[in-house]
């Protein structure tokens, strides 16, 4: 199967953080909290674990077990299987390449954010409350009008992207080793991080009030198929499948070693860090319900609203440590965020180049540290955020979720989904049955496809994406990626079997 | 907080402490990390 030595994590334990660190990211605090609250409570949480069981754990030990079958990242995987199939590894390569340019110019944003926070440049009380909102969008992105009035760089944002960059660069160029290694203490320190906030939230007045809208059970919602589709494209979204990289983390664990344990680990944890995540933000919502005295609806909980104003107006309300708990959250945003953008950069995509044009680790790094980076300046433009909102739904929606579906068909049908079951219960912690193989035949493909029909096709083709006029790119992104991943499948492979 | 909220906290709780206790539990019952 392969003849040279693959790098490889340098323990059990660094892999296991490391696949966590990928997994966990900006969407545990700002997606999950309020889909719970805006789906019933409970009932959300039911159908979330039912889908975490019956989707997400299995494609993530699919995506695992076929890269350490093959000792390959995802395009290696599916010309392993058949060279007429590599495409389909290199459709989620550009995909996780397009998320990674405008993911780390958000993190640029929490960057600023952090030394923003230092001195709550937003301001104290009331006043700086009311301002949270001009502070983002005027002072941070400085914003235009639309996606068609691109005006200026934002520089102090530049700057921010190119620092974050080059973390990013320092963490992966050295590979597998490294990241583990940096894996530990990156989301060690974004759980303390956490730890910090829900400790502070839950001593605010009016937490009682804002946990129970987040866990109130409305279980009649169980009946409704909203929540379903909010539970699926929940799990479908949080584990960072789809997006190429964990195949290639899969690749670096020893031939003999365990892999769905380790899947059900790194699932399991990054269903408890939003689950916990959760605390920290609904207790700073009921502590803004009950301070500024507006209802729950009044209050941005989810997406760049509840990081980049509702959190900001919390910290200006709170009764003392401001700046400290400001700073908090935004270290913790920024190490959540981090760990997922170099496992983006390098899973996702560095890797699949060294594995196909054979080029050395720190090369491919810096070509596509380089290239990322500038592609990345669109959204440092003042119109930037309206093209990181379309290439956002292109990529980290239909992207990921079609992507998935012609992975999990590929490997079920095609490889076998029982040869693969074979070949992870020889080495695995946790055997699994052969219920195992019709969950990546049928269940995981029709539920990623139920979301991006639900959620996609059926109000992005009745009007345009959010109403932008520019929202063609998304369908022209989506077909330009698709003949470039053609494309280079039909480049000779140059790396060795092996990728090192 | 209401009732039924720390009967969702309490049966989350259980579900993500008894799901990762049995992994814990199972680690380095398969097979060998180093090659």
């Amino acid at each position: 199967m392969v003849g040279i030595i693959r790098e490889r994590w340098p323990g059990r334990a660094t892999f296991i953080f490391a696949a966590i660190g990928s997994a966990i990211g900006l969407g545990n605090i700002w997606r999950f909290p309020y889909m719970t609250y805006d789906n019933g409570g409970a009932a959300f949480l039911i159908a979330w674990i039912i889908g975490l069981i019956v989707i997400g754990v299995p494609w993530m030990m699919m995506e695992f077990g076929m890269g350490r079958y093959f000792q390959r990242s995802a395009p290696g995987v599916f010309e392993g299987i058949g060279k007429k199939w590599e495409w389909v590894g290199w459709w989620p390569v550009f995909m996780a390449f397009l998320i990674v340019t405008y993911y780390t110019v958000i993190l640029a944003w929490v960057l600023r954010y952090i030394i923003s926070s230092a001195t709550v440049a937003w301001g104290v009380g009331a006043s700086g409350a009311a301002g949270a909102g001009d502070f983002f969008f005027g002072n941070i992105l400085q914003i235009s009008e639309g996606p068609t009035a691109l005006g200026s760089l934002v520089w102090p944002t530049v700057i921010a992207l190119a620092l974050t960059w080059i973390a990013i660069y320092l963490i992966v160029f050295k590979g597998a080793k490294v990241i583990g290694k940096v894996s530990v203490w990156v989301v060690s320190l974004a759980w303390v991080f956490l730890l910090i906030l829900v400790i502070r939230g839950l001593t605010l007045p009016g937490v009682t009030q804002g946990l129970n809208f987040y866990l109130d059970p409305n279980l009649s919602a169980l009946g409704d198929v909203t929540v379903w589709f909010a539970a699926f494209s929940q799990i479908a979204f949080t584990l960072s499948l789809g997006m190429a990289g964990m195949f290639a983390y899969g690749s670096f664990i020893a031939k003999k070693a365990d892999v769905t344990n380790s899947a059900f680990i790194t699932s399991f944890s990054n269903c408890a860090t939003s689950f916990f995540a959760g605390f920290a933000v609904f207790s700073v919502v009921g502590f803004i319900m009950q301070a500024m005295n507006i209802p729950v609806g009044d209050v941005s909980a989810s997406g760049l609203g509840l990081a980049f104003i509702t959190f900001p107006v919390g910290v200006s309300m709170m009764p003392g440590a401001n700046a400290f708990i400001g700073v908090i959250f935004f270290l913790s945003l920024f190490f959540l965020g981090l760990s997922s953008a170099y496992f983006l950069a390098y899973g996702g995509v560095i890797s699949p180049i060294m594995d196909k044009f054979g080029l050395s680790r720190v090369k491919s790094t810096a070509i596509v540290c380089v290239i990322a980076f500038l592609i990345g300046l669109l959204y440092c433009t003042q119109g930037g955020l309206y093209w990181l909102d379309q290439v956002d739904r292109m990529a980290c929606f239909y992207g990921l979720l079609i992507t998935g579906v012609l992975a999990t068909v590929v490997v079920g049908w095609r490889f076998g989904a029982g040869k693969l079951r074979e070949n992870l219960n020889e080495t695995s912690d946790i055997k699994v049955g052969a219920w195992w193989d019709w969950l990546i035949k049928l269940i995981v493909p029709a539920a990623l496809l139920f979301v991006v029909i639900q959620g996609g096709f059926m109000k992005d083709i009745a009007a345009p994406y959010e109403g932008y006029s520019t929202a063609w790119i998304i369908w022209a992104l989506l077909g330009a990626t698709l003949i470039l991943s053609f494309v280079f499948q039909a480049v000779k492979t140059k790396g060795p079997k092996g990728g090192e | 907080m209401t009732t039924g909220a720390i009967i969702t906290l309490i049966a989350m709780c259980v579900v993500f402490i008894g799901a990762l206790g049995f992994c814990f539990s199972r680690l380095g019952k398969g097979g060998e990390w180093e090659d």
